[in-house]
């Protein structure tokens, strides 16, 4: 039971990652590095209002390396030679709740909550093994919360959206999973 | 954003602001090119203003200059896209019943142009041919004199210096107090080569009749008269040149900008503001603009002394080179009737139509000059497409000519608007008369832009093509004024680049090449000068 | 001329710029070249009509600013490029006095539309925000990548379960028409008009079938049309800014005649007036296929099934434009402004299409090489949001009519004869919506039809804006022909890489940017542009 941003948790992410890829019937092939910038909000206390939290990951042949938080002002080149070649990017209490499942990654994707940079045209190839690391961030780890668990007194817009589609009885929303 | 401090500010992207900005980049400054429209270039300038596919050059045509210009070499420009051609037959004129034509060809042909004159005169085709020798071989000593600071001279001392390189020749000291026509008159006895002479004279921006520039003409004009170079795909070929090496010096232009004024603290030039931005120049301003905008206008009163108010209100445009650009698009170019006596005027670089003779020349420019539109219909006019196929879609031609008019105010908005609407079809029937295809079915479209259309363009006050009128208190170390003449102004750190400086309108770059001389004098940067050109 | 280069560009449009400015940076020595007498192709400003007013003679409307890539990569804003986004976007006047106004404030625009049908306002409010939530996905899923086959996209949409989702985008849009999108989400005629016509001035034409894939997407970014400060050409003086300032050069009035081929390998390149220029690493072509493929080649390189192919099977937009360029002392004032004040800073106005059907007949009317009964251009005043495109007091004009390239009764060159008095039909139409347009506020103004489209562009063929039809048959892997999709050629080391491949015409940069990708991976070049 890791808490949440923690060595530990992350881990926890990596091993659950590395799990669902041996299910996969292709994964990408070559070397990945993946950037998370976790922007604080005002509303998750695991990060400042006005900071952020920076992850990298490494994936070759579809398996998780490493996966480790950056320290603040460090450079994220001091970790990885070469360029990054995925950054996601959103509001921390997003990513609290898709940590938590309360909400859906491709969802908030498709709403630009969260944004994504890179090679769109791997990604869209590879959808299989994308999705089944989203589950693993998602729904694998049992996280512990710290300093409380989401959701947090003011649902974000993206859980709003999220519960609503369950009212509306779609059986897909990320609420009814979580 | 660009940047909001450089080194050097140069106000318009004219050939001459280019060419400064481009030594001062390379010489350490950074430097920032501000232009009030959209292309570069200034009078250098080449559009599609009619049909799609036919360009047409509107304010400079041919390049005289090309082989002496530094910037050429010392930037590489030919690597950077200038390319040119130099016709054989260079300069002719028609008449409309059956003399023949006069052409005069490019130098290394000069055998040929005195066949051409000694259907009229043996004695004006030697004389004629000797001039050019004689001109030719002073060509690294008059390029010398232009792509330097202007020197104080007397116009005896002018004289003196005249005749011993022309004495042989017929040219005595006086020539010197002369007017090119009275020059002109004394040396060649031909009416004919002498109207196309005259017409060389005032399409080089010295009046025909001005005392004192007779000098001029056995110089500067009987040198380059026939040096003519066209640039392939348009004058704006060269703008394009000397842009792209000032990007790659790292010069920032931005177009599309008005400076309003020209930042002048505690007597000093320290910036402009150009579309409400301030843009710092910690070391140098320059000027291509004319001497009335940019003194007047962007410095302001308040920052100059009477003196440089009253001459800066004195400085004249025109009348003398006032000019309206006519473009036609053709089927076929011209095929002159003359052709049949000598059948390189059909492939002649510039060749003037619709004048009777010499005496029609001096009433035509003395009209023009005295703020009347001229009974003629006549034009010095080019088929740049008989060289650069690209300048016309396959088939076709694109005809450019220059009309001397009045100057922009000399006429109302509504007379101009008339002369639009009629004076290229009265040119045409010029045309016809010497050229019996010049018909309307051979004509696509065509279209004449106005002196007072020329000052909107480009700013050149009353359409003059000099900015500022070639009269003999106007050139030479006198230009713009005496106190001005060497590029610097009363404002420090503040300096003239362009047509409103020595030596003039015209396309060598020598306003922007010397302004750099001076600038580079004041701030003790690398001198431009090489040793092996001399200049 | 020096006369080697690492990488030979022909043609200077937006795409042939940035392909080479990109490549610049990457420290290969490139030149390219231009058969015009200035750079930028579509991104033509000239004085048209009289002395300081600048007319954007091709592209006007730059609706992927802060989307492609390109311009933050090559720093345009550095460059000084500057844009205007003005806070009325669009309108559509009908003649009954009623108008619509598209805003970049999505609740005046609702309120706009409410006028006419609250639940139409509601509905687009809500395609509105879930389009422009993925326009950035989509753009670099379905724009800023080589593309991939329908087939591929749509499965990657159901593993991630897209269409569950959203409630707009689905699989069957894939073969349905934008008329088909707006009949099933939208009620009101005039609504549905506005939005079809927003999508024919993008080059998207409301009844073609499979259109309807890109239309969240069109409307995604209906609010983000932007107006190049200065005139569109002022973004090819920028682009080749950037390419000389990292040590590329652009030739102008430099047409290519052939493209040298040696063992299978394109080699350089000779110029019209014999030049002969040698390409060390590669050719890229953002010319038409036509003349790449027929004219540019020697035919012994393009193998006969290509041939074949381009002859038969490249596909032409079937519609053109006829533009008026107007030079005015006043702007309009419509008589709309009474319904609807906003009218009057609207930037791109739709004069009189009142429902999908009316634009279905002229699209009918045109492609049978007619012209529509009634003219219905679409007018733009760009003055109004940038006064330094004409004198102090004055205003730049354009009108744009959709027309047929080839008149079914005497075909292109009929326009010659007919381009004063269609315009002058086209300006009545805007009079009858403006009535202060009298002749005294026209100073002055001039046609530029259909045919005279090529002659100023030649790779626009047929009139063709776009560089090849906006269709499914022509669309992500099949344009512009199956086997040039990837912007690769049979040829090794010639490229394709302008407006003729996916996604298509528009100041996108995307062919450029996406045939860079290819060629990057081809050189083994350092992508410094994929480290996000």
């Amino acid at each position: 039971m890791p808490d949440i941003y923690s060595t530990e948790w992350y881990d926890a992410v990596r091993e659950a990652i590395n799990a669902g890829v041996g299910q996969l019937r292709s994964v990408p092939e070559g070397r990945f590095i993946v950037a998370v910038e976790v922007a604080g909000d005002g509303t998750s206390p695991y990060v400042d209002e006005d900071g952020e939290r920076r992850f990298l990951m490494e994936i070759d042949d579809g398996i998780c390396l490493w996966y480790r938080e950056l320290d603040a002002g460090e450079d994220e080149h001091g970790h990885v030679e070469g360029r990054i070649d995925y950054r996601f990017r959103g509001p921390a209490t997003v990513f609290d709740e898709i940590a938590a499942g309360l909400v859906d990654p491709v969802d908030v994707a498709l709403r630009g909550t969260i944004s994504v940079r890179g090679d769109m045209r791997l990604l869209l190839r590879n959808a299989e093994h994308v999705a089944s690391l989203l589950e693993a961030y998602t729904n694998a780890v049992s996280t512990t919360w710290p300093l409380g668990r989401p959701p947090y007194a003011e649902p974000t817009e993206s859980r709003q959206m999220a519960e609503g589609r369950q009212t509306a009885g779609e059986p897909e929303g990320a609420a009814a999973r979580a | 954003m660009p940047k909001r401090v450089y080194d050097a500010i140069v106000i318009g992207a004219g050939h001459n602001g280019l060419c400064l900005a481009a030594y001062l980049q390379r010489a350490g400054l950074s430097t920032l090119v501000v232009e009030r429209r959209h292309e570069e270039g200034g009078g250098v300038n080449t559009e599609e203003p009619v049909l799609a596919g036919f360009r047409h050059n509107l304010h400079a045509q041919y390049m005289e200059f090309f082989d002496i210009m530094p910037m050429i070499a010392d930037f590489g420009l030919e690597d950077l896209g200038l390319r040119t051609v130099m016709p054989d037959a260079q300069a002719g004129i028609v008449f409309p019943d059956d003399r023949p034509p006069i052409v005069l060809h490019r130098p290394g042909l000069l055998e040929r142009t005195h066949a051409s004159i000694a259907r009229y005169s043996t004695a004006d085709a030697d004389r004629y041919v000797a001039m050019k020798e004689r001109a030719a071989s002073l060509e690294a000593f008059l390029a010398a004199g232009l792509y330097s600071l202007p020197v104080a001279q007397g116009i005896d001392v002018q004289g003196e210096l005249l005749e011993s390189m022309f004495a042989d020749l017929g040219v005595s000291a006086n020539f010197g107090y002369k007017s090119p026509r009275a020059v002109i008159d004394e040396l060649f006895e031909t009416p004919e080569l002498r109207a196309l002479l005259y017409r060389a004279s005032v399409e080089w921006g010295a009046p025909v009749d001005e005392a004192g520039l007779g000098a001029m003409f056995v110089t500067f004009i009987m040198w380059t008269m026939g040096n003519w170079k066209l640039a392939l795909g348009g004058t704006h070929t060269l703008a394009k040149a000397m842009t792209q090496a000032c990007y790659r010096e790292g010069v920032d232009l931005l177009e599309n900008t008005s400076v309003e004024s020209i930042l002048v603290e505690d007597g000093r030039a320290v910036g402009v503001r150009a579309r409400g931005v301030e843009y710092r120049a910690e070391r140098v301003v320059a000027s291509n603009a004319d001497l009335r905008q940019t003194m007047l206008d962007m410095v302001g009163r308040d920052h100059l002394s009477d003196t440089w108010v009253r001459r800066s209100e004195a400085f004249r445009y025109g009348p003398s080179h006032v000019l309206g650009t006519t473009a036609w698009c053709l089927r076929d170019a011209p095929a002159y009737r003359a052709a049949s006596i000598d059948p390189d005027i059909d492939r002649c670089f510039y060749t003037v139509v619709g004048f009777d003779g010499a005496d029609d020349v001096l009433r035509y420019i003395r009209d023009a000059y005295s703020g009347r539109l001229p009974e003629t219909a006549a034009a010095g006019t080019w088929v740049n497409s008989l060289w650069d196929r690209s300048q016309a879609p396959p088939g076709h031609h694109s005809a450019t000519g220059w009309f001397f008019l009045p100057k922009a105010s000399d006429l109302t908005a509504a007379e101009w608007e008339d002369v639009r609407a009629t004076l290229n079809d009265r040119l045409l029937a010029s045309w016809q008369k010497v050229a019996p295809n010049m018909t309307r079915d051979n004509v696509l479209a065509d279209r004449l832009y106005t002196p007072d259309q020329m000052e909107r363009k480009n700013l050149m006050r009353e359409g003059d093509f000099s900015n500022g009128e070639f009269s003999f208190d106007q050139v030479g170390v006198n230009r713009p004024f005496p106190e001005a003449s060497n590029y610097r102004t009363e404002i420090d750190a503040l300096y003239l680049c362009g047509p409103s400086a020595y030596p003039g309108g015209g396309v060598h770059a020598a306003c922007g090449y010397n302004a750099y001389k001076a600038i580079a004098e004041d701030l003790q940067l690398a001198s431009p000068v090489q040793t092996e050109r001399g200049y | 001329m020096r006369d080697v280069y690492d990488a030979i560009i022909i043609g200077s449009g937006h795409n042939g710029l940035t392909l080479g400015a990109y490549l610049a940076r990457c420290g290969l020595d490139v030149v390219v070249l231009e058969r015009r007498h200035e750079e930028g192709g579509g991104l033509c400003t000239e004085e048209l009509t009289q002395p300081g007013f600048l007319h954007n003679v091709h592209a006007n409307y730059h609706t992927f600013v802060d989307l492609a890539p390109p311009q933050g990569d090559l720093d345009l804003a550095g460059h000084g490029l500057e844009y205007v986004r003005p806070e009325v976007q669009m309108a559509s006047i009908f003649d009954d006095g009623t108008a619509l106004t598209v805003h970049t404030d999505l609740d005046k625009t609702c309120a706009s539309i409410a006028r006419f049908s609250e639940q139409d306002a509601e509905t687009f409010r809500r395609l509105y925000t879930e389009a422009h939530g993925y326009v950035n996905l989509l753009l670099g899923t379905l724009m800023y990548q080589p593309p991939m086959s329908m087939k591929e996209l749509t499965r990657a949409l159901s593993v991630f379960g897209v269409e569950e989702r959203s409630e707009f985008l689905s699989v069957k849009l894939r073969r349905e028409t934008i008329d088909t999108f707006l009949d099933q989400h939208f009620t009101h005629p005039k609504v549905k008009a506005h939005l079809a016509f927003h999508g024919a001035v993008c080059g998207y034409a409301n009844d073609v079938p499979g259109l309807a894939m890109s239309f969240p997407l069109l409307v995604g970014k209906i609010d983000n049309w932007n107006l190049c400060v200065g005139g569109s050409h002022r973004l090819a003086h920028v682009l080749w800014r950037d390419l000389a300032q990292h040590g590329g050069v652009l030739i102008s009035d430099a047409e290519v005649s052939r493209i040298a081929v040696e063992d299978g390998r394109a080699v350089g390149v000779v110029l019209a007036d014999g030049t002969e220029l040698t390409a060390r690493r590669l050719v890229a072509s953002t010319v038409d296929v036509e003349q790449t493929f027929r004219q540019l080649l020697p035919q012994e390189a393009v193998p006969a099934e290509l041939a074949t192919a381009v002859e038969t099977d490249l596909l032409h937009q079937p519609w053109s434009l006829f533009s008026v360029h107007l030079a005015m002392s006043e702007p309009p004032r419509y008589e709309a402004a009474s319904f609807d004040p906003d009218v009057d800073r609207a930037w791109v106005v739709n004069l009189g299409y009142a429902s999908t059907e009316e634009l279905d007949a002229d699209w009918r009317t045109v492609r049978s090489g007619a012209l529509p009964g009634t003219c219905r251009p679409n007018a733009a005043v760009n003055t109004l949001f940038d006064p330094t495109d004409a004198p102090e007091g004055h205003y730049t004009g354009l009108l744009r009519q959709v027309a047929p390239y080839a008149l079914a009764d005497g075909g292109p060159a009929a326009w010659d004869e007919m381009g004063h008095w269609y315009g002058r039909r086209c300006i009545e139409a805007w009079q009858r919506f403006a009535p202060n347009l009298g002749d005294g506020a026209i100073l002055d103004w001039v046609p530029y039809t259909p045919a005279d489209i090529p002659r100023k562009l030649r790779n626009m063929v047929q009139g063709d804006w776009m560089m090849g039809e906006v269709s499914l048959a022509n669309m992500l892997d099949r344009r512009p022909l199956p086997g040039l999709a990837q912007y690769r050629t049979p040829v090794d080391g010639l490229y394709m890489a302008g407006s003729t491949q996916h996604p298509h015409g528009f100041i996108t940069f995307a062919p450029a940017y996406n045939a860079l990708q290819v060629i990057a991976d081809d050189l083994g070049l350092e992508a410094w542009w994929r480290d996000v």
